[in-house]
């Protein structure tokens, strides 16, 4: 059992050494670069996902002793949280392998996953990172919501509210943040399944935006989750403890957000995937975090599908699987958009690394977010049966498959084919795919199936292919 | 005095890793050997940190190696500004450009970006961090007699406090004395168009291209 530590972290973030948040920022870089060195982690653009059980275990040293010697910034204070290996570990040991998300029948329980563990993945859905329109938020969900292979919803963001802007820290942020939480509820009670887990609501920026989403009427439940985000790198602030504290007293799903950046403060793949491990830690450490939310991106394309983010994201799945029992979830960030082979096959290929790695999956967060209503419900359609396809295959297996599925999209990160918005790929009456992005679907996989040999084992044609 | 050749290897080479300690050691070489500090900014310096810039860009080094050349010349520019200034000579930036991240939006590896590279073409930089108040901008845009006022906005929700500030500076009638621009990953060109900016970058190295057209069209 883990206990609420909030008053000594309170307490280390008003007392830890004082520091500007710049020297922060290079002294971990300085640190990421000694201990990659020092604990050789070495990115091979030709094995992207490693089989090396020795170099993740190092690469999980490596984050300790980051997490050990740097501590978390807090930006409030301007002053390191700092716990020493001992106080890590006997948290890390306190660590739930499992949750239970949602209500009822569809509640379902998600597990650590471990390295090419058989057991299939969660599947998490909805159109986090990618903004919606008031019009089309409703029928974005409900295509997610709908999906049988989706198990639970992200609410996403809507940035206004009856047509005017939503300012963080305003009534209207407020207001939305209570909207969209019973949009979401509505989404996932339209598609049968009203007690399924809803993962956030990300338009409020602020404590008080996230509090107001709470209702277990006609918004989020102890039984759905809130967001806790990390800034990066190693950065929190009393807002967001604010969330955790609030999550305590009504007993909600705590959600560990983290964004390291690939060609961020962790430099390169290798320092990347250190400073993602430390993110997991201190999300276990400082959030009490039921589940760990890994949205990696780019720093240039927001994307984790390049081949440094198809390789960190292995590295880190399978030292996390390996030396801690948390609760990780792999959040596909694609540059392409819906209606696009490219899409898919930026899915497949995170997909199937995260599943061998040891993550459930959610995703997908198209279009790097920078188009609006640009996401639907048959990209996590696709995620979940290629997930599904890699139960049961090796590492070095996927590593083979992955490289060979990378070429399909890798040329077109400076120019990334945006796709088309949802209204453009689903039928807005019916909240069903159009037949051309159904015939999309299949032809990609179809040449999964038939170039690389994955084999699907789902029919998906009664949920409308 | 013209700059060495060996001073402007290993200045250049310093900056480019990153190594603070050397390059401060070789700039202060440099000084005690009457090398003229102004010919250091310009031909070694400047060039230096654009090469850093665009490798960064191309996505051929990394945030890390940023911070590390950008501290480096901080370290070095300290010195070198100093000697100026005793010679009672006086450096000139290329231009003042007072940069935040708007109301509400507590991201800022964007912004720290853009700060970075603009420092590095020689530009004079008023960083005032992340959440930036509308009124901030304004108050540090006087102080500091800049000419251009940089937003940086990552969120969706955060754009209307972007769009706020802009309508500010018009209130204030103080619109006309600056040239306000705009970028990060919710803003697009055709936004900031629409709502009045002066110039919108995509990137950071877009944000100093933009910013150097946007002086060099300032009258004199």
């Amino acid at each position: 059992m883990q206990s609420n530590l909030l008053r000594e972290i309170v307490k280390r973030a008003q007392t830890g050494p004082y520091m500007k948040e710049n020297e922060f920022d290079l002294k971990v870089a300085r640190r990421i670069k000694e201990l990659v060195r020092d604990h050789g982690i070495k990115y091979d653009a030709s094995v992207l996902v490693p089989a090396d059980d020795d170099m993740a275990d190092r690469a999980w040293e490596a984050a300790v002793q980051l997490f050990v010697e740097v501590g978390v910034y807090c930006q409030t204070t301007e002053r390191c949280i700092r716990f020493t290996r001992d106080e890590v570990f006997e948290i890390l040991s306190q660590v739930r392998p499992e949750i239970t998300l949602g209500t009822g029948k569809d509640a379902v329980v998600m597990r650590h996953r471990c390295v090419e563990d058989p057991a299939r993945a969660i599947m998490h859905s909805g159109p986090t990172g990618t903004p919606c329109s008031e019009r089309y938020h409703p029928l974005i969900l409900q295509s997610c919501a709908q999906e049988p292979l989706v198990d639970c919803l992200g609410a996403g963001s809507v940035s206004s509210y009856y047509g005017e802007k939503v300012i963080p820290g305003t009534p209207l942020e407020i207001l939305g943040a209570r909207r969209d939480a019973g949009v979401a509820r509505e989404a996932v009670r339209m598609a049968g399944r009203p007690g399924m887990h809803i993962n956030d609501v990300a338009v409020p920026l602020t404590c008080a935006g996230k509090m107001a989403a709470c209702d277990p009427e006609a918004g989020l439940r102890p039984s759905d989750g809130i967001l806790v985000s990390q800034m990066v790198e190693l950065k929190t602030d009393f807002d967001q403890l604010s969330r955790v504290a609030h999550l305590y007293n009504i007993g909600g799903v705590t959600v560990d957000l983290m964004t390291p950046l690939i060609g961020g403060v962790g430099g390169a793949a290798a320092g990347t995937a250190v400073v993602s491990l430390a993110d997991h830690i201190l999300g276990a450490v400082l959030y009490d975090a039921d589940y760990h939310m890994f949205s990696l991106t780019h720093i240039h394309y927001v994307n984790n599908t390049d081949s440094m983010g198809l390789w960190v994201n292995a590295m880190v799945g399978q030292a996390l699987a390996r030396n801690t029992r948390m609760v990780t979830l792999n959040d596909i960030y694609v540059v392409s958009g819906p209606g696009t082979k490219e899409l898919l096959y930026e899915c497949a290929a995170q997909a199937m690394v995260g599943t061998v790695s040891g993550f459930n999956m959610q995703g997908a967060g198209t279009t790097g977010g920078f188009k609006e209503d640009h996401t639907t419900g048959l990209e996590a359609r696709f995620i979940a049966e290629v997930s599904r396809a890699s139960l049961g295959l090796k590492r070095q297996e996927v590593s083979q498959l992955v490289s060979a599925i990378l070429p399909a999209y890798e040329a077109t990160f400076k120019q990334p084919n945006r796709g088309r918005s949802f209204p453009e790929v689903y039928d807005v009456e019916t909240v069903r795919p159009t037949d051309e992005w159904l015939a999309i679907y299949s032809e990609v996989k179809a040449d999964l199936g038939s170039r690389l040999g994955i084999q699907f084992k789902y029919d998906t044609r009664l949920a409308g292919a | 005095m013209s700059v060495p050749e060996s001073i402007r290897a290993e200045l250049t080479q310093a900056l480019t890793d990153g190594e603070t300690d050397v390059a401060e050691a070789v700039a202060l070489k440099a000084l005690a050997a009457g090398v003229d500090p102004l010919l250091l900014i310009s031909d070694v310096m400047i060039p230096a940190l654009t090469d850093v810039g665009s490798h960064f860009q191309e996505g051929e080094i990394f945030l890390p190696e940023l911070m590390m050349a950008g501290e480096a010349a901080e370290r070095v520019t300290e010195h070198l500004e100093a000697a100026i200034a005793a010679q009672g000579r006086t450096t000139a930036p290329l231009g003042v450009v007072v940069l935040g991240t708007v109301q509400g939006d507590i991201h800022d590896i964007g912004k720290n970006i853009v700060a970075t590279l603009l420092r590095a073409h020689g530009f004079r930089v008023i960083d005032l961090g992340r959440n930036v108040a509308p009124s901030a901008y304004l108050e540090a845009a006087r102080e500091n007699r800049a000419q251009i006022v940089a937003l940086s906005s990552l969120m969706t929700t955060t754009r209307p406090l972007a769009e706020s500030t802009l309508n500010l500076f018009s209130e204030v009638g103080m619109r006309k004395q600056y040239r306000l621009v705009v970028g990060g990953g919710c803003v697009t060109r055709e936004w900031a168009q629409e709502v009045g900016f002066d110039g919108y970058a995509e990137d950071a190295a877009a944000a100093v291209a933009l910013c150097k057209a946007l002086v060099s069209a300032l009258p004199a």
